[in-house]
């Protein structure tokens, strides 16, 4: 087999990955590509790892490492997902625009004095 | 070649050597983080406050003795090379310590909204639901926050000492994912809290994945995750360059998410806007002083021998200037002053970014200069937005802030002080760190640069003298925003943080001085 | 290719062993089909029936399943040390007894707020 098959392998699935948080709308659909991402990484490092013949299997320990945090990531992340969904009921991140730029931008003259009174008043 | 002869090769493996004395401020941070957890399991309610706020100050004081107790000690990479304790590193440890003492106090104040902190009283409850008003009512409180921010402060340390990368990813983590967490939990408006920390999280995981899989390539590319052999490899290349440069872009992305500059700056004003204001203090200041100190140790360390940094330099340029455009721009078009603030910080992480490019001496200590006397200054603005109060949590737009110069002189006077430091006007730290770093990179040859940071800055000067003259020169509003009376601890971080701003800008010498003494310390 | 003679040949005796075995069973054994024969298996108790729309998880669920990932995954660093359990000698046991600590701590935190508690 030759050696740069699980490299464009890791590639794929990385770019899969990638689709996937910029395509879906789902926060928990955007997770899960965010941990395809994680794995194409490690499919790296352990490839790397064995082409290179690593005395110390360096790949494979970043790879536990990437695991563990990774889980712990995980964890967080639903929480916060479910955090969200149970106060709107929709764990879509299109719907996230409580945050977000003004619609109509401020202009220099709106903050103008006069005109901050005004808006007070409205 | 086949992949599977490798898995024969064994090797006996030598029991590492590590120092612990030389890691002892990160120790320190993430023991007092560990201690905290436990009062939280242990400790009756009432007293984990008191406790957790006091345990984490003590930490923060004893791990910034540690720092002192290293200063002057030779410069040396430990703990197997994943660790490098040199002049760069202990004084942004140092910093970074300074900043969190100082945002701590600023993080536990209860006075300025009816004996609450500014945390929820319990994360996970529904906003307005029944739970959640009896647990106010009972007076409970998020103390996991003083663990959790401890944690980040111990991941900050470990950022900008990490020599190879995946210690570098396990500060990032540390730094991050506590962060993540705390973002969500403002008292009031959870709402924006909340999505503030979804967002947060998600285009964190998203930029540390790049920066894991600019990691796989360097490793790849050399053999070893250690800046120093990476180093090694680039100055005596025995491969293509294609894994270097695809893991330096893959890697430089992850980083420049976390300094906060364009085109990977989406995240800021959101998490900015919607995370409790001193968390958001915090954040801006020592997450941008421990990023830094990592871009740094990577273009350094990794890839500071001449034919990389060809590569890499005129990009980080174009990314500086992008970063100056986008930051100056887009503050003038806001209303809300924590928006502006981070559309600020963006700003600044431009002008950080062309001290990073000019790889002289003279820039590095410009960089070092410059993160201290911002941090101060931005942990000092959010702490006076916290003081700036309507009935549903601070005011923070800005109409609400006219004529606050009349009502409440005092907040609104250190205010201007900030804000006048970050327009550059001359005697404020600002000014200093403005002019060592422009000086730096007209010396290293970038004039271009140069220019856009002078017009980017006469921009900010507008927007910065704009919230001044809404303060000073407008009439108070018939019902405007209240403004709290702080407790002492409040008023110290305040005190400080406008004594430092002045203080630095008028002599500045001792601490350029000591920045000019670190900077050229680079364990290697 | 010579190293996965063996393993190839390991596999086709079990292969051999599994179809054996179901062909042996089938031939040899009673055959009583009743109710709870063709009932879908659950644990060897009562099944539940499956709510309507698919069915939701309690949340309980959800936090117990996260706890259990997150600590059971965070023991993977025992095994490197397992392997190298010889040479890293005193400090290695030093240092994993340290990390088991910290995961004690987080386990300790866990159950004094009742994260353990199903009810």
């Amino acid at each position: 087999m030759h050696a740069v098959y699980p490299l464009v392998l890791g590639a794929l699935l990385f770019a899969i990955g990638l689709y996937g948080v910029l395509a879906r709308r789902n926060a928990i659909a955007v997770l899960m590509a965010i941990e395809l991402l994680l794995n194409a990484v490690t499919l790296n490092l352990v490839s790397f790892s064995a082409i290179l013949r690593d005395r110390y299997g360096m790949g494979q320990i970043f790879t536990l490492f990437i695991i563990t945090i990774a889980a712990a990531e995980t964890g967080l992340g639903l929480a916060i997902v479910l955090l969200v969904y149970r106060q709107r009921a929709t764990a879509d991140l299109g719907e996230q625009r409580a945050l977000a730029e003004p619609v109509e931008p401020v202009t220099a003259d709106e903050l103008s004095p006069r005109n901050v009174e005004a808006e007070v008043a409205r | 070649m086949s992949i599977l002869a490798a898995s024969s090769t064994t090797a006996t493996f030598v029991a590492p050597h590590v120092e612990f004395g030389k890691l002892s401020p990160m120790l320190i941070a993430f023991g007092t983080a560990t201690l905290g957890i436990l009062v939280e399991a242990f400790a009756p309610r009432k007293q984990r406050y008191g406790i957790q706020v006091g345990l984490a100050l003590v930490g923060i004081a004893a791990s910034f003795a540690a720092v002192l107790a290293l200063a002057g000690t030779t410069a040396s990479v430990v703990a197997q090379g994943s660790v490098a304790v040199d002049g760069t590193t202990l004084f942004l440890q140092g910093t970074i310590l300074v900043i969190s003492f100082v945002a701590f106090l600023v993080i536990a104040e209860r006075k300025t909204d009816q004996n609450q902190d500014a945390f929820a009283a319990q994360g996970a409850s529904v906003p307005g639901s029944a739970a959640e008003r009896e647990t106010t009512r009972r007076g409970w409180q998020t103390t996991e926050v003083y663990p959790l921010l401890m944690f980040s402060v111990g991941g900050m340390l470990l950022f900008p000492a990490a020599n190879d990368l995946l210690t570098m990813f396990v500060a990032l983590e540390a730094l991050s994912l506590p962060l993540y967490l705390v973002c969500g939990l403002a008292r009031h408006r959870r709402l924006l809290s909340q999505e503030a920390a979804l967002k947060y999280f998600l285009l964190g995981a998203f930029s540390s994945a790049f920066f894991l899989y600019g990691a796989a390539m360097l490793y790849g590319y050399a053999g070893s995750v250690n800046l120093a052999v990476i180093a090694q490899h680039v100055a005596h290349p025995t491969a293509g360059s294609t894994l270097l440069y695809t893991g330096v872009a893959l890697l430089g992305m992850g980083l420049l998410f976390k300094v906060g500059a364009a085109p990977f700056h989406m995240w800021t004003p959101d998490v900015y806007q919607g995370a409790p204001t001193p968390v958001t203090g915090f954040m801006a200041a020592a997450t941008k002083i421990a990023a830094f100190g990592a871009l740094v140790r990577v273009l350094d360390v990794g890839l500071g021998v001449n034919s990389a940094e060809n590569v890499w330099r005129p990009v980080m340029q174009a990314v500086a200037i992008i970063t100056m455009i986008v930051g100056g721009v887009l503050a003038l078009t806001q209303r809300d002053i924590k928006r502006m603030l981070a559309y600020s910080a963006i700003l600044n992480a431009g002008y950080l970014l062309i001290g990073v490019t000019s790889t002289t001496a003279q820039a590095r200590a410009a960089v070092l200069f410059y993160l201290p006397v911002y941090g101060v200054a931005i942990i000092g603005a959010f702490a006076v937005v916290t003081l700036v109060r309507d009935a549903g949590g601070e005011a923070t737009d800005l109409s609400r802030w006219a004529g606050l110069g009349r009502r409440a002189p005092i907040p609104a006077a250190l205010l201007a002080v900030f804000l006048l430091a970050f327009a550059g006007i001359p005697f404020t730290s600002i000014f200093i760190g403005k002019f060592a770093i422009f000086q730096a990179a007209l010396a290293a040859g970038s004039p271009d640069l140069v220019i856009v940071a002078v017009l980017a800055s006469a921009l900010a000067a507008f927007f910065y003298l704009r919230v001044v003259v809404v303060m000073f020169f407008s009439d108070p509003l018939p019902q405007g925003p209240t403004i709290a009376h702080p407790s002492i601890a409040v008023k110290t971080a305040l005190a400080v943080a406008a004594f430092a701003t002045v203080a630095l800008g008028v002599a500045p010498s001792l601490l350029l001085h000591l920045a000019n003494n670190s900077a050229g310390i680079l364990a290697k | 290719m010579d190293t996965y003679v063996p393993v190839l040949i390991l596999g086709l005796i079990a292969g051999g062993f599994a179809v054996f075995s179901v062909i042996m069973g089938a031939m040899t054994g009673p055959k009583r089909y009743n109710r709870a024969k063709y009932d879908s298996y659950e644990c060897g108790i009562e099944p539940t029936p499956q709510p309507v729309g698919g069915g939701r998880f309690p949340v309980k669920y959800y936090l117990t399943a996260m706890l259990f990932i997150v600590f059971d995954i965070e023991i993977v660093f025992l095994y490197p040390w397992a392997v190298a359990f010889d040479s890293l000698g005193w400090f290695g046991l030093a240092e994993m007894f340290l990390f088991i600590l910290t995961v004690f701590v987080a386990y300790a935190y866990v159950w004094r707020r009742g994260g353990l508690e199903w009810d």
